[in-house]
């Protein structure tokens, strides 16, 4: 049926509304308009507005104050939590890129060569990242476990190795904890870089291969320019996710021991859930969102330009 | 001949079937009582109901539910499970109460019940107990129940204490004191043990367990106004003997390093499974967990006594629990309320569960109870304390959590850690 014919066919009415509003984009998309505003942008304001008051979870009265932002950046503790955030943050997205990188070129590779067991591997990168946080956590806090039963370290001791206090020495634990964390985030790299690497045009490699580029060269310097808008997107993405984490943590150390392993989202959860305190969580929160949103723009600020591309 | 047993067995399958559609609709997932039913009571639980992850618990809360609500056919009971992250769950509910969004009734952890109070969202309880019940409670229950103005609050139905198991065969006689206990530990560690084992990664579970040793020296967390003073006077030196008594344990090899790493009960269970401990600070409930889990024989080799003090006679033990609570100030709500926590709770609940009554006349009414070992529970709470019901409490024990991590893995000296603690607490109580 064309259009005209739909047109014969609608009630004056409805061809009357859409006659008006056919040039005008925001009856469109008002109803997009109104659900952001009502469940992102609404609570996002709200925790702007909290984070300049002393309101508390137990408390009634709330005044607004510049105090709690002082308080809470002030925080002798802050410093060690964005230390601990920071190795987070940072050994996360450098190993899930690395790792996803390299899952996603063996997966290609073994496909171009027909290999037995590439959807395999596929398969059981993206079963890490559909397992939930915490239970990821109990899978981890299993295999990190120190008692004379625990999985890593029977291992360890089987190869005559000494065994590893993963999770009870404050030096080591950052690290176990980021180990689980790249295990789980290393799935979602491994996506993106496989979708970029099949988009890379062959004829570019052809070309390589005429001019007698070795592998390695190949990679270097074919592969990862040809990458290089993906791997920001992605390292974008893989930071906002890493910053926000603290459901595994929690399961796996719950912070500890002391604060070792205490990221920033889970020191705001702890502000505001044990201490009750509203409006230093907000703070905090907002303080998260900075440092996204620094991240992000440095990141986006590497991508190429649509003159480049 | 053949019609009528035609007839009767339509009639049976009939009848059958109605009894079948009528229990079902009795007891759904989500609700008890019949969907149109007038009146309704919406209730937010804990696994101490018919959610119980144990399918034999969770039937007998069902029974006892659907038993609870034949006696008051006009109501409802609209169930919603809590998770088990109970800390952000009781705050979730506190924010929901004061902005008027609260569930009906709902179980409230009692040593966050004193949030619940100062806002004053919680109904009077105290026309629905008779004096009796009332005087019936252990003291320190009834203590904890009743606000400022003598009113009673919510209803407090079990509780729990602390002890330490050990394994017979290899420690035969309870260690009595602190030191006791260390010599104990390390006798067993020659035997291929890891020592004594509790909870000392960041969970509530290790402050409360720790806090029997400081109690039974005397100490005291906040003073009558709620203020933190763990860290002054007095009870800084009781605080940092406390402190440096678990230190010792670690640094001399009576306790493992990784304790700093157990955040669950369960985790002492797994090593009496394995062999691996003999002795263990836990909760009473872990004695049937034991009975459970281990062979008979291995099980007979277990038995507890109360923790060890600084010397035999300064004991104290960590008491908690659950109660319920109304948030609506509908009186056929509260009364109904009241109803569920004295028929289903107050008793045939604590049975069930075999979780300690709070009342101690029905340590006597119930046969369970009569064993030698929830006898010696029940003995066992004349030592016990609950935790202050003070708003600060929550971040007293997240401090503790913290120093507790930082002295067990030698990041912090004992006092440097207790200093930050205490003045970490003092900050969040200016604040509150």
């Amino acid at each position: 049926m064309s259009p005209i014919a739909i047109e014969a066919d609608s009630p004056p009415q409805s061809r009357t509304f859409m006659r008006r509003f056919a040039g005008a984009p925001l009856p469109w998309i008002m109803p997009v308009i109104v659900v952001i505003g009502i469940f992102y942008l609404y609570p996002v304001i709200d925790v702007f507005r909290l984070s300049f008051t002393n309101a508390t979870l137990i408390g009634d009265n709330q005044d607004y104050t510049l105090g709690s932002i002082t308080n809470a950046l002030s925080s002798p503790q802050l410093p060690d939590i964005l230390w601990a955030t920071l190795i987070f943050v940072g050994g996360s997205v450098i190993g899930q890129q690395i790792l996803g990188l390299a899952v996603a070129v063996v997966v290609i590779r073994g496909e171009k060569r027909g290999l037995f067991g590439t959807t395999i591997l596929r398969t059981t990168a993206l079963v890490a990242w559909v397992v939930p946080g915490i239970a990821g956590g109990i899978i981890w806090q299993m295999l990190f476990s120190e008692a004379p039963y625990g999985a890593l370290n029977s291992i360890l001791r089987l190869m005559h190795m000494p065994t590893v206090a993963w999770l009870s020495d404050p030096a080591i634990a950052p690290w176990s904890t980021l180990i689980s964390n790249i295990w789980r985030g290393t799935a979602f790299s491994m996506v993106v870089m496989y979708a970029a690497l099949k988009s890379i045009d062959p004829s570019l490699y052809e070309a390589a291969e005429v001019d007698g580029a070795t592998a390695s060269q190949q990679f270097f310097f074919v592969t990862l320019p040809q990458l290089r808008a993906a791997i920001l997107v992605n390292m974008i993405l893989i930071t906002i996710q890493t910053v926000n984490t603290f459901d595994a943590i929690i399961t796996l150390t719950g912070g500890g021991p002391g604060r070792a392993t205490e990221v920033i989202s889970l020191y705001v959860f702890n502000i505001v859930f044990r201490n009750y305190d509203l409006s230093g969580g907000s703070v905090l929160s907002v303080l998260m969102l900075i440092i996204s949103l620094g991240l992000a723009f440095i990141y986006a600020s590497f991508l190429p330009k649509e003159e480049e591309q | 001949m053949k019609s009528a047993t035609v007839s009767a067995f339509a009639l049976s399958t009939m009848l059958f079937s109605a009894s079948v559609s009528f229990a079902q609709e009795l007891a759904t997932k989500d609700r008890i009582g019949l969907a149109d039913a007038p009146k309704s009571l919406v209730v937010r639980l804990t696994n101490d109901s018919p959610n119980n992850s144990d399918p034999a618990i969770a039937e007998g809360y069902q029974k006892l539910f659907v038993d609870f609500i034949k006696k008051h056919p006009d109501w409802k009971l609209q169930l919603q499970f809590m998770s088990s992250d109970i800390g952000t769950e009781q705050a979730k509910m506190l924010e929901q109460a004061k902005a008027g969004n609260a569930p009906d009734c709902a179980a409230v952890d009692s040593f966050v019940l004193s949030q619940f109070m100062v806002n004053n969202v919680l109904a009077d309880f105290t026309s629905y107990f008779s004096k009796e019940e009332v005087d019936d409670l252990f003291p320190f229950i009834r203590s904890g129940i009743t606000d400022k103005d003598q009113k009673v609050r919510a209803w407090w139905w079990d509780t729990d204490l602390r002890v330490l198991y050990r394994n017979k065969s290899i420690v035969a006689d309870a260690p009595q004191t602190w030191d006791d206990l260390k010599k104990a530990a390390l006798a067993s560690t020659k035997e291929g043990m890891e020592g004594v084992l509790f909870n000392g990664g960041r969970w509530e579970g290790t402050t409360f367990d720790w806090l029997a040793n400081y109690w039974a020296l005397g100490g005291k967390l906040v003073d009558d106004s709620g203020k933190p003073v763990f860290g002054e006077g007095e009870n800084k030196e009781k605080f940092l003997k406390a402190l440096n008594y678990f230190k010792d344990l670690v640094d001399s090899g009576a306790a493992p390093k990784r304790v700093s790493t157990i955040a669950n009960y369960d985790d002492m269970n797994a090593a009496a499974a394995a062999a691996t401990t003999a002795l263990f600070i836990g909760g009473n409930w872990q004695y049937a967990q034991l009975k459970a889990t281990l062979d008979e024989d291995e099980f007979n080799n277990w038995t507890f006594s109360p923790i060890p003090g600084p010397s035999a006679d300064q004991r104290s033990t960590g008491t908690g629990g659950w109660t319920i609570a109304s948030f609506s100030k509908d009186k056929d709500k509260i009364e109904m309320r009241a109803n569920l926590a004295r028929e289903v709770y107050m008793g045939p609940a604590n049975a069930l569960q075999q979780q300690l009554p709070t009342r101690k006349s029905l340590f006597d009414k119930y046969e369970v109870f009569s064993t030698e070992a929830n006898k010696t529970f029940a003995a066992a709470l004349v030592d016990g304390q609950a935790r202050p019901g003070v708003p600060i409490y929550p971040e007293i024990s997240n401090q503790i959590q913290i120093m507790m991590g930082d002295v067990l893995s030698g990041t912090k000296k004992p006092e440097d850690a207790l200093n930050a603690a205490f003045n970490a607490a003092l900050e969040a109580y200016k604040r509150l």
